[in-house]
């Protein structure tokens, strides 16, 4: 007796679980592919991003206008969220502590809190919102209306011209901000533990200034540094390879805002791994 | 526009690294007053870093503005005092951790009241070193290593000795024993009630005029009571008196205890008088001579 030719096994005997495997693979294949497909493009950009860094006269002009609306456009929208902060991590501080611990300890937790996280990260994660996606609009509409085509026609780099200006500014600009929202929120901090809670100012500052180090502050601007880089690159990259129209746009903008946001929490949790050890007094 | 943009941006990055910079030192230093430096030398700096307090008399009077280790490995400590502080002659420095999150301070210590003090670049002499938390911790150890063997000795004692199930027993015994008690109290308290309720009773049946008749009989008998007490208390004073005469050799009772010669005298006659009466009993015929004719 011969064996049974298993390759005339009629396929309909497993139809659902061969269909659904195959689908579940394929579907993991394209995700993938798609994620080092993503990853590649990025790096590709870097690359055109240092070439474009050679077009100095191109970009120089346009560098000073971003960090206006970068920076400046920004400075009170960041000033009042760090404040409202620290005001309010203040007063949680202030009424979390059991009675006998000594009150200077609000003081010192707030300037921690405030400088080390808060400051740096809401300030990217504000920015990433109304800077980011502003960036993200702006490329992506030159894009499907192909201003950018038309750039490349006259020989212009879009990339020095509307790429490496904004990742200036923003690597500049965030870490300016940066120090304006440490102050708001370390001040409005204080300013809510002695009028609203029962903190005397001279306990506040008197732990503000306990183990003080100045790598606390340096720690703060280069997480700032790093979100203003991400913030850029990642907004400018998802509207310069935009595509489909004005439906386009709006997916390259609500994409460019959630995986910036997602960047600028990795980062910071990768700076803190690898910085807080040096904070240690 | 270009203009604008630029100075806009000028004039925010000034700002921010201008508080950058004043914030830092601010936080740093302690304030922003202006000082002069003096210096203090330790063996023993205990994590002391620059921008920490200093304080005189528990009032933050300057920061620490360098540390420094010498070729002989002393730490040299500079403090910049402010300018509105001195420090008086005598004072002395050490090393204090300030609060309890392990940051330290200066503490300066005056131990004399003078009108001269410590110039710019003057030594401050360091005091002894206050207790570290190495030495709390020493405490805390030799205090929990005591209350082991404390605790092991109980241990010793209570269980491995039977101690426990002694005092156990022993408590058991004691409160069978207030258990008995209890019953007897309850018992002696029913019997007392029952003696008052039967003292009611008597009492509710005696008659008030045997009651007076009964309680001037007493009144009576106190007053003769009384009266023999004055005789006896005369009595005796005439028997102190009669013995205070005897004590004294007066009388002939007197004389016979107290004189010597009387008693030896009465002591000879008496043996005397034994004699006899043995020789009159030997020898009655000497003595009584009894005829007829």
């Amino acid at each position: 007796m011969s064996a049974p030719d298993l390759t005339e096994r009629p396929t309909e005997t497993f139809p659902v679980v061969q269909a659904g495997g195959l689908r579940f693979f394929r579907w993991m294949g394209r995700r993938a592919l798609a994620l080092l497909g993503g990853i590649g493009a990025r790096v590709l950009f870097v690359g055109e991003i240092r070439r474009a860094l050679r077009e100095g006269r191109t970009w120089r002009r346009e560098v000073f206008h971003q960090m206006r609306a970068i920076g400046v456009d920004s400075l009170p929208l960041t000033i009042m969220v760090a404040a409202f902060i620290g005001g309010v991590i203040a007063i949680q501080i202030r009424y979390q502590l059991f009675p006998g611990i000594q009150l200077s300890i609000v003081g010192l937790s707030t300037r921690q809190i405030v400088i080390l996280e808060t400051g740096p990260l809401l300030t990217g994660l504000v920015l990433a919102g109304r800077v980011g996606a502003k960036m993200t609009a702006e490329i992506a509409t030159m894009r499907v209306t192909e201003q950018i085509d038309a750039l490349e026609t006259l020989a212009f780099d879009p990339v020095a011209y509307l790429v490496v200006p904004r990742l200036i500014a923003g690597i500049v600009m965030l870490p300016i901000l940066t120090v304006f929202a440490d102050v708001a929120g370390v001040l409005a901090g204080m300013l809510s533990s002695v009028l609203v809670a029962d903190v005397q100012l001279a306990q506040f500052l008197e732990g503000v200034r306990l183990g003080y180090d100045q790598f606390q502050v340096t720690y703060s601007l280069i997480k700032a540094t790093l979100f203003g880089g991400a913030i850029a690159f990642l907004c400018t990259f998802e509207g310069y390879k935009t595509f489909g129209g004005a439906e386009g746009v709006g997916k390259s903008t609500a994409r460019a805002v959630v995986i910036t946001s997602i960047a600028i929490l990795i980062l910071d949790a990768t700076t803190a791994v690898l910085l807080a050890p040096y904070l240690q007094a | 526009m270009k203009r604008r943009d630029e100075v806009l941006v000028g004039i925010v990055a000034t700002a921010a690294v201008g508080l950058g910079v004043v914030g830092s030192l601010y936080l740093a230093r302690g304030g922003l007053l202006p000082g002069y430096e003096v210096y203090s030398v330790y063996d023993w700096g205990s994590g002391l870093r620059q921008g920490q307090p200093v304080m005189l008399s528990g009032v933050s009077v300057g920061y620490v503005s360098t540390t420094d280790i010498r070729r002989d490995g002393k730490l040299v400590v500079g403090m910049r005092i402010y300018n509105r502080y001195d420090v008086p002659i005598g004072t002395t420095s050490k090393v204090a951790p300030n609060g309890v999150f392990g940051d330290m301070m200066v503490t300066l210590h005056p131990s004399r009241v003078t009108d001269e003090h410590f110039a710019p670049g003057d030594t401050i002499p360091a005091g002894p070193p206050s207790v570290g938390i190495g030495e709390i911790l020493g405490k805390v150890d030799t205090i929990s290593r005591d209350i082991g063997a404390l605790t092991a000795a109980l241990r010793s004692e209570l269980v491995d000795a039977k101690g426990l199930a002694e005092l156990r027993a022993t408590v058991a015994s004691a409160h069978d024993l207030i258990e008995t008690l209890d019953r007897v109290a309850t018992e002696q308290s029913r019997e007392l009630t029952r003696t008052q309720q039967a003292v009611r009773r008597v009492a509710g049946a005696v008659d008030s005029a045997q009651v007076d008749s009964t309680i001037r009989a007493v009144g009576d008998l106190s007053t003769n009571m009384a009266v023999l007490g004055a005789d006896l208390r005369a009595t005796a004073a005439n028997l102190d008196a009669v013995l205070k005469k005897l004590e004294a050799g007066q009388g002939s009772a007197g004389l016979l205890l107290n004189d010597p010669g009387m008693y030896r005298d009465t002591r000879a006659l008496l043996q005397r008088l034994d004699s006899l009466t043995a020789d009159f009993q030997r020898n009655p015929r000497k003595y009584i001579k009894f005829s007829v004719f």
